[in-house]
Formats: C-alpha cells, sequence, structure tokens
C-alpha cells in the first residue's frame, strides 16, 4: 500500500477517535442547551477540570480507571449546585447564561491554575499495549478510549430513548411548559440534565487526558471544536451533535496531512459558515434555537 | 432624582463626565493621566459594544475581532503605508467596518444562541490566526510602532508629548459619544430601541429587521476598530492578543455594570474596572478569579447597571 494512502489513514482514525471524545463534550452542550437553553461557555473548562481530577484522583485512588469512576460525583458536586443556585435565574436567556457560564469559565480556569499550576503535564495511559495496524504499531489505548466512548453513547441512547428519566429529560426538550404542565418536576430534571451534560464534558477529559496534555487551557480547544459542531449539526439536536462530531472531527484529521493545524481550523470554520448561509439553524436543527 | 428624568439624567451625567476629563488632562500626574487616556480610550470601545447589546440586545461575543483589526490597521498602515497619524486611526476604524461586513452579513440573521456562539467561534478562530500569522501580526510578541506627529495643517504635533495623547483620545471620545448620541436620537436609533423592546413588532410594521441589525453591528465594529486603533496608538504596540476572547468579555462587563443601553452608562464600569484591575492584578495573581465572581455578582445584582439604577429610583 502506498505511503501517502496510509498516512491519510491513520490521521483519518486518529481523528475519528479524537471525534468520539468530542462527541461525548458536543453531546453534552447539546443536552444542556436543549433542555434548558443555557449556552454553556465552561463546557470546555469542564473538561479541563475532569483530566485535571484525574491527574490527582488517579495517583489517589491507584489506579486510572477508579478515577474514571470517580470523577462524575466529584463533577456532580460541582455542576449540580452551580445549576441550582447560579444559572436557574437565566434560564431560556440564551444571552445571559452565556454571560454567566463565562465568568464561571474564568473561575474555573483560575483555580486550575493555582492548584494545579501553569504547566501543562503528560500523563502516563494506564494501558501500554500496542496493536500493530497494517503494519504499524498504534497505541492500544486510543482504541481503548474508542471503545469506552461508543459504550458511553450507546449507554445514554438507551438512558435517554428506553428509560422513564430519559424520557422526561426528552419531553423537556421538545416542550418545556407543556412538561411542567403534565406534571413533571422539571426542577429535579433541570438539575439532572445539567450535570448529566457536566458529566460528559468531564468523562471526555478524562479519556483525553493519557492522549493530549493536560493543562488549565487545555477546554479553549476542545470548547472551540464543539461548539463549531454542535452550531452545524443543530443546536439542541443530540443526534447531530454526535453525527457532527465524527464528520468534523475526521475531517480535521484528513486535512491535517496538507494543512498545518490553523489552517485546517480555518477550514472547518469556512465549511461552517457556509453551512451556516445555508441552513441558518444547523443540518439537524429544527424548531427555536 | 426626582427633578430629573431618566434622560436629562444621563446628559448631565455624560456632559459632566466629559467636563471632569477634560479638566483632569490639565492637573493629573503622569502615572494616572496615562490610565485616564487608556480608560477614556475603552470608553468608545464600551460605547460600540452598547450600541450592540444595549441598543439591538445582539449579545456579541465577538468585539475583540474589531478591536484587534483595528489595532493592526494603525499599526500596519502606520509601519507599511506610511500614513500620517489621523490618516492611520481612519484606516484602523475602517479595518473595524471591513471586518464586520462579512463577519455582520453571516452572524445577524442567525437567532439569539446561535448568534452567540457564532461571534465566539469567529473571535476564537481570528485569535487562532492571528497567533498563527506572524509575518503579518508578530504574533504573541506583537508589533511596536513610533508614531509619526500628529499634522493639524499649520501646526505639527508630537503625540509623544503627553497633553496631545490626552487631548486626542479626548476629542475623539467626544466625537464618538455626540456622533452615537445624534445617531440614536435620528429615526434609526429609535428603531434600534424598537427591535430591542419587540423584534416581532418591528418586523410586522414593516421594517427590515436583519438590515437594521447589520447597521447596527457596523456601527459598532467602526468605533469598536477605532478604540482598538487608539488602544494601539496609546500604548504604541499591538499584538494577537488583542484577539483574545477577555477583550470581548471585558466590553459586556463594563456594560452591565454601568448599565446597558444607556450610551455613556459603560464609562462607569470602564473606570471602576481599570482601577480595580490597576491595583488587584498587582498583588493578586488569580485576578481573573475575583474577575469571573464579579461578573455573576453584577449580573445578578442589576442588569440595568449603576446608571440604570440611579434613573429608576425616584
Amino acid at each position: 500500500m502506498p505511503e501517502a494512502f496510509l498516512t491519510v489513514l491513520f490521521l483519518f482514525i486518529n481523528g475519528l477517535i479524537w471525534g468520539l471524545v468530542v462527541a461525548l463534550i458536543a453531546l453534552g452542550l447539546a443536552l444542556i442547551f436543549g433542555v434548558m437553553g443555557i449556552v454553556n461557555m465552561a463546557h470546555g473548562d469542564l473538561y479541563m477540570a475532569g483530566a485535571v481530577l484525574a491527574f490527582f484522583l488517579g495517583p489517589m485512588l491507584g489506579d486510572f480507571w477508579l478515577g474514571l469512576l470517580a470523577v462524575p460525583f466529584a463533577i456532580a458536586l460541582i455542576a449540580g449546585p452551580i445549576e441550582r443556585y447560579v444559572l436557574r435565574p437565566y434560564e431560556g436567556h440564551p444571552a445571559a447564561t452565556m454571560i454567566a457560564t463565562v465568568g464561571i469559565s474564568f473561575i474555573l480556569q483560575q483555580l486550575a491554575l493555582a492548584f494545579y499550576g501553569g504547566i501543562p503535564k503528560k500523563m502516563d495511559p494506564p494501558w501500554t499495549a500496542s496493536f500493530s495496524l497494517l503494519g504499524v504499531d498504534y497505541p492500544g489505548y486510543r482504541l481503548l478510549v474508542a471503545a469506552v466512548s461508543v459504550a458511553i453513547l450507546v449507554g445514554i441512547w438507551f438512558f435517554l430513548y428506553r428509560s422513564s428519566l430519559g424520557i422526561l429529560i426528552r419531553a423537556s426538550i421538545e416542550d418545556r411548559q407543556m412538561a411542567q404542565a403534565m406534571g413533571i418536576n422539571t426542577s429535579r430534571v433541570l438539575v439532572f440534565t445539567f450535570v448529566l451534560g457536566c458529566v460528559l464534558a468531564a468523562v471526555a477529559g478524562v479519556l483525553a487526558a493519557p492522549v493530549t496534555q493536560v493543562s488549565y487551557l487545555m477546554g479553549t480547544d476542545a470548547a472551540l471544536l464543539s461548539f463549531i459542531v454542535v452550531i452545524i449539526g443543530g443546536l439542541g439536536s443530540l443526534a447531530g451533535a454526535v453525527v457532527a462530531a465524527l464528520a468534523i472531527c475526521s475531517l480535521e484529521g484528513v486535512l491535517s496531512a496538507i494543512l498545518t493545524p490553523v489552517q485546517s481550523k480555518a477550514a472547518i470554520f469556512f465549511l461552517m459558515v457556509i453551512i451556516l448561509m445555508l441552513r441558518p439553524r444547523g443540518i439537524f436543527g429544527h424548531g427555536n434555537g | 432624582m426626582s427633578w430629573m428624568n431618566s434622560t436629562q439624567l444621563e446628559r448631565v451625567y455624560s456632559l459632566g463626565s466629559l467636563a471632569v476629563l477634560f479638566l483632569l488632562g490639565l492637573v493629573l500626574p503622569s502615572g494616572a493621566r496615562s490610565l485616564v487616556v487608556q480608560i477614556m480610550v475603552l470608553c468608545i470601545f464600551a460605547m460600540a459594544y452598547d450600541m450592540c447589546l444595549g441598543f439591538t440586545d445582539q449579545c456579541s461575543l465577538g468585539h475583540s475581532v474589531f478591536f484587534g483589526a483595528g489595532a493592526y490597521g494603525v499599526v500596519l498602515s502606520i509601519v507599511w503605508l506610511k500614513l500620517g497619524l489621523i490618516p492611520a486611526i481612519l484606516a484602523g476604524a475602517l479595518a473595524g467596518l471591513v471586518v464586520g461586513i462579512p463577519l455582520g452579513v453571516v452572524s445577524v440573521r442567525l437567532s439569539e444562541a446561535y448568534f452567540v456562539i457564532v461571534t465566539a467561534i469567529i473571535s476564537a478562530v481570528f485569535h487562532l490566526l492571528a497567533m498563527d500569522m506572524t509575518w503579518l501580526t508578530g504574533g504573541d510578541d506583537g508589533m511596536s510602532v513610533s508614531l509619526p506627529k500628529l499634522s493639524l495643517g499649520l501646526a505639527e504635533l508630537s503625540v509623544y508629548n503627553p497633553y496631545t495623547n490626552y487631548y486626542l483620545v479626548f476629542i475623539l471620545l467626544l466625537g464618538s459619544y455626540w456622533l452615537l448620541r445624534r445617531v440614536l436620537e435620528a429615526p434609526l436609533g429609535r428603531i434600534f430601541v424598537a427591535i430591542r423592546e419587540n423584534q416581532k413588532r418591528v418586523l410586522f410594521l414593516g421594517y427590515h429587521v436583519e438590515r437594521y441589525k447589520l447597521v447596527a453591528y457596523l456601527i459598532s465594529a467602526v468605533f469598536s476598530g477605532l478604540a482598538g486603533g487608539l488602544y494601539a496608538v496609546t500604548l504604541r504596540y499591538a499584538s494577537a492578543d488583542y484577539f483574545g476572547f477577555y477583550w470581548s468579555v471585558l466590553p459586556i462587563v463594563w456594560c452591565l455594570i454601568g448599565g446597558l443601553g444607556t450610551l455613556s452608562g459603560c464609562w462607569i464600569g470602564v473606570a471602576l474596572m481599570c482601577v480595580f484591575q490597576y491595583y488587584v492584578s498587582a498583588w493578586f495573581t488569580y485576578y481573573l478569579l475575583i474577575f469571573g465572581v464579579l461578573i455573576l455578582v453584577v449580573l445578578r445584582v442589576s442588569r440595568r447597571g449603576v446608571l440604570g439604577y440611579l434613573a429608576t429610583r425616584r
């Protein structure tokens, strides 16, 4: 097989795996926006918080995977009160929630800077095996990340479409007022959805931590990408977020064969602009954005 | 305040502050004077932002693009085109407009949430590009510039003289305030306010809402460019940092503190924030932590800001 083709293939696979991680982040973003109309500017920082917590909790608990299980609880303790006591008054006003979450984003970043430090650190992957893929050594941990992400996405799908709480959440996305009128305890649904969205971002952070470097600003890049993804997929559309994440990230991976990282970001950006010109609510978007 | 209505209060307050600023230039020591010059430049930026969020209810998170474009418009036109100071400053405002037209055309017709996110993405991408294109922008290190003399027909003044610098900025602040006030009192400004109050109703009255929103967005872009240019002039320096997210968030905070939709209310916000930053960042490394808490507190306490609070207290 020609060398160039192999390179592109591996860039594509790398992009696809990164796309699965971004899908988790973007799904959280879309859930939070869909149910409560919050544009969560702090989402990237929750991703960062997940990675930083994994950096501390992993060694403390002695095992990376225990850390992965512990991080959601830690994030829930942070995100629950944020939704209930900080964001609740602004729900349904995208601009106000955006400003409030920018404040939260600054706070999270500075806390990470204070307790974690400004220097990016490397984390060892918990699984060092590597596979021979078409004659090239491929790190097994990345395949594991892909598998775990797919498992989580499937789990979320079952939760949203097959469980009673999931139905309540989807009903609240469809029509919040009507859901309330039908006797759904929307306050509980709101806190739960916000926590679920944040946990998704944080888990993505934990999974990505051994692949990328852990730094207090690592959320900025992920946030930019996941915002582009939800805009292209259509705000509040869950399937759109996942599909767009996979498509955009694998495209970015392939583009990086010929462009610098910044240039491929710019190319994705222009793609987004073109899609917005044709469909102002994104590809899968409908209803009120 | 019962003897004044809110328009009169705003008028007295803005003319009063302008008079105070005029006198301050004569008496301040040099350190404080340069702080006040910065405050005046950022006041122009804040007013420009208020045109967007305060008057047409378009919450942009991407105004750093215009600010940065203005700064580089000035610096590059001096370095490459050897323009004089006044033409260079105008080139800065023009740079804001040139960048604003395509971005405005794309984003103005989007609904609120899309608009917020798309403007944020735009500023992030411009920031990345500015950091990357070091041959044009100097990247993170930035570019210094030595300023040409200010030629006024008869006389030539050096902006390195602190008084010239101060009053140049002062006159541009005065001019911007006057122009924007005129726009807001014209029928155009009335339509802006109507769009803020009830966009659907304005649409039913037969106005082309998107077109008016675009006009407001572009006015905002031009004055943001002007402010960015002046900022580069006062610091004699521009860097890719001006495109950063922080510069998009600052104007929101200024306007929220001072009062949205009051045009000059944001001056209070700018002054408070600049003084706050000047003193707090000196002793507290994690100054942005306090900044974040401040955003939450201001948003909770009053959406009308200081001036709005005074105007409604009877």
